[in-house]
């Protein structure tokens, strides 16, 4: 009986003898609300661009050596440039494969001819913003750092100067 | 055998088990301390508008935001045009943004000259498009960001994980 009491009490000592965790939890309820409140759940950067073909200041063309395009059409992305023999023709499910596969024809046409860092997307007029902008994530993957917008139709451009 | 006397020193001592909560709370916390980014100026998207994706890493900056929601057109959070209007449009010049681009134009050189800084800085707009928007939507706004001496745009994006 009393070595039992004896053992109960040293039972209960090791356990008042408990790490004081109170002023850790203020801490706690304080640090995590402020830190849920700044935290930041979807990170926004963003794309620098150039202005649409015709509307901004004359670019210069001629002095492009490659003068590469990259046509947005209803199922298939068109590649064109002044030395490539036949525009690149690639089939197109709206997925990220092909994407990832004008990202590499892409890729091979500017390492043959390095320095090349401009290129023109034109899209229809209706061509979805989500899938001009995979389309130019594709080119700067490719090394295609300055990417131009322009408009397949004729719709809209004879307001351009 | 050991069950009664456990359940008499947990009578005894009266604490609380905490290391389960404690655990969620060290994990909780070191998550939210790793999310948390140190940037005073972000952009937040405007509400009803959807971003692309994209993997590009360059942060945004301070600027004019033009959001173009499913329905509406929105200059630094109010309203400026209905998507029907814009659609509706003739040419790429969206003449109520136009007129609105130029208030702001004057608010602010009234501000920098109130401040008595020199001349306003690069007029920077940031375009926050819906995925679904139409490729002619952004041409519009571009040319009449362009007209109205935005030579810089950007696009906001998702930064992909």
């Amino acid at each position: 009986m009393h070595a039992t009491r004896r053992r109960n009490e040293s039972a209960r000592r090791i356990v008042e003898g408990d790490v004081e965790i109170l002023p850790l939890m203020n801490l706690f309820v304080v640090l995590i609300p402020m830190l849920l409140l700044s935290a930041v759940f979807l990170r926004i950067a963003v794309i620098d661009m150039s202005l649409p073909a015709g509307a901004g200041e004359s670019a210069a063309p001629e002095e492009d050596p490659l003068s590469l395009t990259v046509r947005i059409e209803e199922d298939r992305y068109v590649v064109e440039g002044r030395g490539i023999p036949d525009g690149v023709v690639l089939r197109d499910g709206g997925g990220e494969e092909n994407a990832a596969e004008l990202s590499e024809r892409l890729a091979g046409l500017v390492a043959a001819r390095p320095g090349t860092e401009d290129v023109v997307i034109l899209s229809r007029t209706d061509t979805r913003y989500e899938e001009i902008v995979r389309v130019m994530d594709a080119a700067r993957e490719a090394g295609l750092s300055r990417a131009s917008l322009g408009s397949t139709d004729g719709a809209g451009r004879e307001d351009a100067p | 055998m050991t069950r009664p006397r456990n359940k008499r020193t947990r009578k005894g001592t009266d604490t609380i088990r905490m290391t389960s909560l404690m655990d969620i709370l060290v994990v909780l916390l070191l998550f939210l301390l790793k999310s948390f980014v140190v940037e005073g100026d972000l952009m937040t998207p405007a509400q009803g508008v959807e971003l692309p994706e994209s993997s590009t890493e360059d942060p945004p900056r301070e600027s004019l935001v033009l959001a173009v929601t499913k329905d509406a057109l929105l200059l630094a959070g109010e309203p400026v045009m209905g998507m029907r209007e814009i659609a509706a449009a003739e040419g790429l010049l969206l003449p109520a943004l136009s007129r609105r681009l130029e208030e702001a134009a004057a608010r602010r050189g009234e501000l920098a000259r109130l401040r008595g800084s020199a001349a306003e800085t690069q007029a920077l707009a940031t375009i926050q498009g819906d995925r679904a928007m139409p490729f002619l939507v952004l041409q519009k706004l571009m040319y009449t960001l362009g007209q109205a001496g935005y030579d810089n745009v950007s696009l906001a994006v998702v930064r992909e994980s």
